[in-house]
């Protein structure tokens, strides 16, 4: 896809997006002015970093139509893996958890492809199994060994002012982007998103297609799982559960349409950022942290009221 | 005549022997597939378990527990048949039960409605319901996402008001009532049972049950037939609101304490169930017999799988194993046409 | 005779089409009125307007004597007025008894919930009206068509007693198609004693069975009346030759450009067969050449041009290209075989209209436009500014949306789609439907320049003369068999109705 054409596709919600973050921005300054202090803004980066991460998984399941409920399954068992691998192996712990995630959301595109059922059932289904295979791992919380310190620096030392968490996520995103826009898959999963009959007639994989989408997210949430134990220094079972919540909000709230089609990675990145600010202001201005779940519950709906294209469904279900 | 009777000389109704009646009954309510799986998760688990899964004792075990989660998925399966889904009941769960334990007599509040407590409880998952309803039909929202996100409102809210902390009730006649038995069956049965009845003559015999059917068939052909399709779907959510509502209750009751996270891991189990007792993810099939023989059988196998001493981790595998199989094998993949 | 609708100057249009032309028409109590018409006659809007679903634009529609109010299906039944579609509206998860009563439960509610023997006896009641004796529980999605369409029939008329509106009227969209002989009478002889005491609409594309079974014929053409007649003074011959009219001006479908065909074949056809669908068939298609498939619906023709899109597997036959045998399972086989599907319905299957212009363009190619393994902004605006000035898309830019584009832009794109693939062999699904006049000629233009530059087209059209203008020559089906191929050079085109006849 075309620059021009990108921005024109999505300067209306990517404006919305914006002024939703700068108006963030300044209510959280005007709350609490240290917010703007250093330290406060690199707490923002690293929970920014690990949505960034699991939110582009997330974006291409739901531009392709569907959505991926075992995103937060999947960044439990992948801690909880990690953690298990770091003692023994050391730095092959990090290819060897990020490949879980990807079988996972492997499992997940097939399941979808082959079964034909809504994603939202089978990755329902499939994010209680994994969460059951990590509780079967280790039912208690895993803690990084003290030997493995040095090498969770990877994530969470120091270079140039910024954490590496977030040359990470920077990487992360790179990647995503140009699968999105300079691959023939990306383009393909968009495309399905808009008319999936029409690219089946055009010779379009569309059983691939979504199962490599699935696969993608897998990947996002495997590299957020990883992030998140790393920061913790710790891995356990109900570690992700709240990125279910927080994954389609940092989706939705960046304007990708839950009708898939329009929206993308680029959204994606500002719905990471509007959230990260948005958790971390509620913390900083003393909103109760319980509070914090029901309006990004009323954010959700808010935002896919808002973006849902209802012309293009008939009959909602 | 011949021709239009002819393919159809089973159904002719000059043929009313006892053997068509029980044929058709079971037609009627499509459960045989329900009682064949029911056969045979007994007999595994009577043979694993050299017996003791028949037992009496164990029996009363299983309606026991069978009993909420009865009620929830006597509630979801009607937002089913309509073709829809309902992700908020853990929510509604949560609200219902932390405002439960805000008006029974406890030492936190001053407030004690005793019995009132129970209208104030269907009310307040009937709103969410009704929230529910309106998103979908009103703001056209997709009801997963819909669901979901009341779902999240609905248990924020409930750790907010609680604090996060649970509720010692000093009102015990709610324990007692759900923990005691009638004439050996525990009366939270006899709880589901009513709550059967009564959603069993909404969907036979009201108009009610009969739109919900037919939206859950084709929602555009009920339209043309003049059914009011929002109004049905909103007294749909209503509807199972109010039940999650009474289900936050009963746990409240069994714990004799209140705490957001009652309803916490119910919703799968009650998705399986429905999926299970062959209430069809693609709507119009199914009934409240269904939902019922659904739990039945999902509550017998966790119990068969505990006193197998399977770990609990594997039996919640199991489970999500069990609901995409069911789904995959319940839904109608003409009619969704592509999915999702 | 009473009169029950009477129309005057209906008026009816849509964007680019007027569809009826302002017309009068009465209908009488107690007849059955045949009506019949080419697709795209104006029948199908006609029973819209009668039944609520459409509005008139202009002229009035008196029910009765009184000016119709209906807004939707629903309420014309209420009138008294219902149709029977051809694809018919029942709810298969119901039964008899539920479908029947559907949104009129109240007359059986007794306190406050529904009489369930009662509504079992009225139903009975009211399928013996129609002769129809079964359980009125049985599931309808068991029922075989001929009962569903009984079924429906039963319910219109239980409808009208129960609104107590006398001679209610009844449309039935081509009710035989999914009936056998047998079923076929025995439904024409209900339909005779229903109208002792209502109207019934009879559309058919089988004109001895309209001839025989009505009481009254009404032809239409372009959105007009041609005329009517009593059904015992009409013969089939003559009504064909009503319904095909005026012998169009030699230049309408540009046959000046129509060159004769290469000798070459690009695509053979071996008894290729789908069981039950169509008969084994063979043809071939020479390069350069425009073959037209001619036949009603359920003639089979779509569902061979599926098999050729890759759409349908066939069950039996072999489909050559260039003389090699290809397989083809799967879209992706046939585009593999430079096999280009233009479908009929543009938004739905041709287009993501989401998307821009150059998206839609490239999407077949899109690994060709790669530099360094990735894709080329550069490429893909090089292309799609290629085809656009090819193929005279009119559109702001290359990065418009396709859902702003006109039919016949849109059109344009889907076709350019494929011609970027190098398609050799288009298929073309109804490919002006939709389109207004002026862009309908760039698109005849098009298929013109395509066959001269050596590609194959087969063809689907609105209408016989679009066909008969286009085409190199035509292959006639009817029922599931190839009844004739017939030639159609430029200079010498066939008249419609002797194709007709062959048709029908």
């Amino acid at each position: 896809m075309n620059a021009h054409a990108k921005q024109r596709m999505q300067i209306p919600a990517i404006y919305i997006s914006l002024s939703m973050l700068i108006l963030f921005l300044v209510i959280f300054f005007i709350g609490n002015p240290s917010f703007f202090k250093r330290y406060n803004l690199l707490t923002i980066g690293t929970s920014a970093s690990i949505l960034l991460a699991v939110g582009m998984g997330q974006v291409f399941t739901i531009l392709t139509g569907g959505i991926d409920l075992s995103v937060g399954g999947i960044m439990s068992l992948v801690s909880v893996i990690f953690m298990a691998l770091l003692n023994d192996y050391g730095l092959m712990a990090f290819p060897i958890s990020l490949a879980v995630g990807v079988l996972a959301g492997f499992i997940n595109g097939y399941l979808n492809s082959q079964l034909k059922i809504p994603s939202f059932i089978t990755t329902l289904g499939t994010g209680g199994i994994f969460v059951s295979v990590a509780y079967m791992i280790s039912e208690k919380p895993l803690s990084a060994p003290t030997s493995a310190f040095k090498m969770l620096d990877i994530v969470n030392g120091m270079s140039f002012g910024f954490k590496h968490i977030m040359f990470i996520a920077a990487g992360i995103f790179i990647i995503f982007y140009i699968i999105q826009r300079y691959t023939v898959t990306g383009r393909n999963i968009l495309l399905m998103g808009s008319n999936e009959k029409m690219c089946w007639l055009s010779g379009v994989n569309v059983f691939w297609i979504r199962i490599i989408a699935f696969t993608l997210s897998g990947l996002g949430s495997g590299f957020a799982g990883i992030l998140l134990a790393s920061t913790l220094y710790s891995g356990y079972p109900t570690i992700g559960n709240v990125y279910i919540l927080n994954s389609i909000a940092t989706v939705v709230v960046g304007g990708t349409a839950l009708t898939g089609g329009a929206g993308g990675v680029v959204n994606t990145l500002i719905g990471a950022l509007i959230m990260s600010v948005l958790n971390n202001g509620m913390n900083v201005i003393g909103i109760d942290v319980y509070a914090q779940q029901s309006i990004l519950g009323a954010m959700i709906i808010i935002a896919v009221a808002v973006s849902f294209d209802k012309k293009k469904v008939t009959v909602i279900k | 005549m011949g021709i239009y009777a002819g393919k159809l000389a089973e159904n002719s109704y000059t043929d009313q022997g006892q053997l068509f009646k029980i044929k058709r009954f079971l037609a009627d309510c499509s459960v045989t597939g329900q009682l064949l799986s029911l056969a045979i998760v007994i007999v595994i688990f009577a043979i694993g378990t050299g017996g003791t899964f028949l037992s009496l004792t164990n029996i009363q075990t299983i309606i026991g527990l069978a009993g909420i989660p009865m009620i929830l998925c006597l509630g979801l399966h009607q937002i089913i048949i309509l073709g829809a889904i309902d992700l908020s009941l853990e929510g509604i769960i949560a609200i219902s039960a932390v405002i439960a334990g805000f008006v029974i007599k406890n030492p936190n509040t001053p407030y004690d409605l005793g019995m009132l407590v129970i209208p104030v409880t269907l009310v307040i998952g009937a709103i969410a319901g009704l929230l529910n309803g309106i998103l979908n039909t009103k703001l056209k929202m997709p009801s997963f996402i819909a669901t979901l996100g009341i779902s999240w409102v609905m248990f924020g809210l409930a750790v907010f008001l609680s604090g996060g902390i649970s509720t010692p009730l000093l009102d015990l006649r709610f324990q007692n009532f759900i923990n005691g038995t009638t004439l050996g069956i525990p009366n939270v049965t006899y709880v589901a049972f009513v709550l059967f009845i009564v959603l069993n003559i909404i969907q036979k015999r009201t108009k009610l049950g009969k739109y919900t059917y037919a939206i859950g068939g084709d929602e555009i052909l009920a339209a043309q037939a003049g059914i009011n399709v929002t109004k049905t779907k909103i007294i749909n959510f209503t509807i199972a609101g109010a039940i999650y509502g009474l289900a936050g209750l009963l746990l409240v009751a069994r714990l004799n304490s209140s705490a957001a996270r009652l309803g916490n891991n119910l919703l799968f189990p009650a998705m399986t169930a429905v999926a299970v007792g062959g209430v069809s993810m693609s709507g119009g099939v199914g009934g409240a017999l269904n939902a019922v023989f659904g739990t039945i059988i999902v509550t017998a196998l966790n119990n068969g799988m505990v006193l197998m001493h399977v770990s609990p981790y594997t039996q919640s595998a199991v489970n999500g194993i069990v609901l995409i199989s069911a789904v995959a094998l319940t839904i109608d993949r003409k009619k969704i046409g592509i999915i999702k | 005779m009473d009169t029950v609708i009477e129309l005057k100057k209906a008026t009816k249009s849509f964007p680019g089409v007027r569809a009826l032309k302002g017309f009068d028409l009465n209908i009488y109590k107690n007849e059955i009125l045949g009506l019949v018409g080419e697709n795209g006659a104006g029948k199908s809007t006609l029973m819209k307007v009668l039944i609520g679903m459409y509005q008139l634009d202009e002229g009035e529609y008196l029910l009765r004597g009184q000016p119709a109010k209906m807004k939707s299906s629903n309420d014309a039944i209420k009138e008294g007025v219902g149709m029977v579609f051809q694809e018919g509206c029942m709810l298969l998860n119901m039964t008899i008894t539920e479908n029947l009563f559907l949104s009129n439960e109240q007359a059986f509610i007794k306190n406050g919930i529904l009489n369930l023997s009662e509504m079992r006896n009225e139903a009975k009641t009211a399928l013996a009206k129609v002769e129809l004796n079964i359980d009125p529980q049985t599931p309808c999605s068991r029922l075989s068509p001929a009962q569903r369409q009984m079924v429906e029939i039963a319910r219109l008329l239980w409808l009208s007693e129960h609104y107590g509106k006398d001679n209610p009227v009844m449309i039935l969209d081509e009710p035989t198609t999914v009936l056998q002989q047998k079923e076929a009478d025995t439904l024409f002889r209900i339909l005779d004693d229903i109208k002792k005491h209502a109207t019934i609409i009879l559309i058919s594309h089988r004109l001895e069975e309209v001839i025989e079974n009505s009481d009254r014929i009404v032809v239409l053409k372009d959105g007009d009346y041609v005329t009517e007649m009593p059904a015992d003074q009409a013969s089939v011959e003559g009504i064909e030759e009503l319904m095909v009219g005026r012998n169009l001006s030699g230049e309408h479908f540009r046959e000046s450009e129509q060159r004769e065909p290469e000798t070459e074949n690009f695509l053979e056809v071996r008894n290729l067969t789908i069981e039950g669908v169509f008969e084994p068939m063979s043809f071939s298609v020479k390069k350069g050449e425009i073959l037209s498939l001619v036949g009603l619906i359920g003639s089979g023709k779509e569902e061979l041009c599926q098999c050729l899109a890759g759409v349908r597997r066939p069950t039996g036959g072999e489909i050559l290209i260039n003389g090699k045998n290809v397989l083809i399972k799967s879209p992706k086989d046939s585009i593999r075989s430079r096999i280009g599907y233009i479908p009929i319905d543009r938004r739905k299957e041709g287009l993501a209209t989401d998307f821009d212009v150059a998206d839609n363009i490239n999407m077949l190619i899109l690994n060709s436009l790669k530099s360094k393994g990735f894709l080329s902004r550069f490429k893909e605006a090089a292309n799609a500014k290629k085809w656009v000035k090819e193929a005279l898309i009119k559109t702001p830019s290359i990065r418009t949306k396709c859902r702003n584009l006109s039919g016949g832009n849109q059109q344009k794109v889907v076709i350019s789609k494929w011609l970027a693939a190098e398609s050799q062999l288009l298929v073309l699904d109804h490919p002006t439907r939709g389109i207004d006049v002026g862009a309908k000629d760039e698109i005849y233009h098009r298929i013109r320049l395509l066959a001269q530059e050596g590609r194959c087209l087969i063809m689907m059209c609105d209408t016989l003369e679009e066909d008969i203008g286009l085409c190199n020559r035509m292959l006639i089906m009817k029922d599931g068999k190839l009844v004739k191929i017939l030639n159609c050079p430029a200079a010498e085109k066939p008249e419609p109705l002797e194709i007709l006849s062959a048709i029908v």
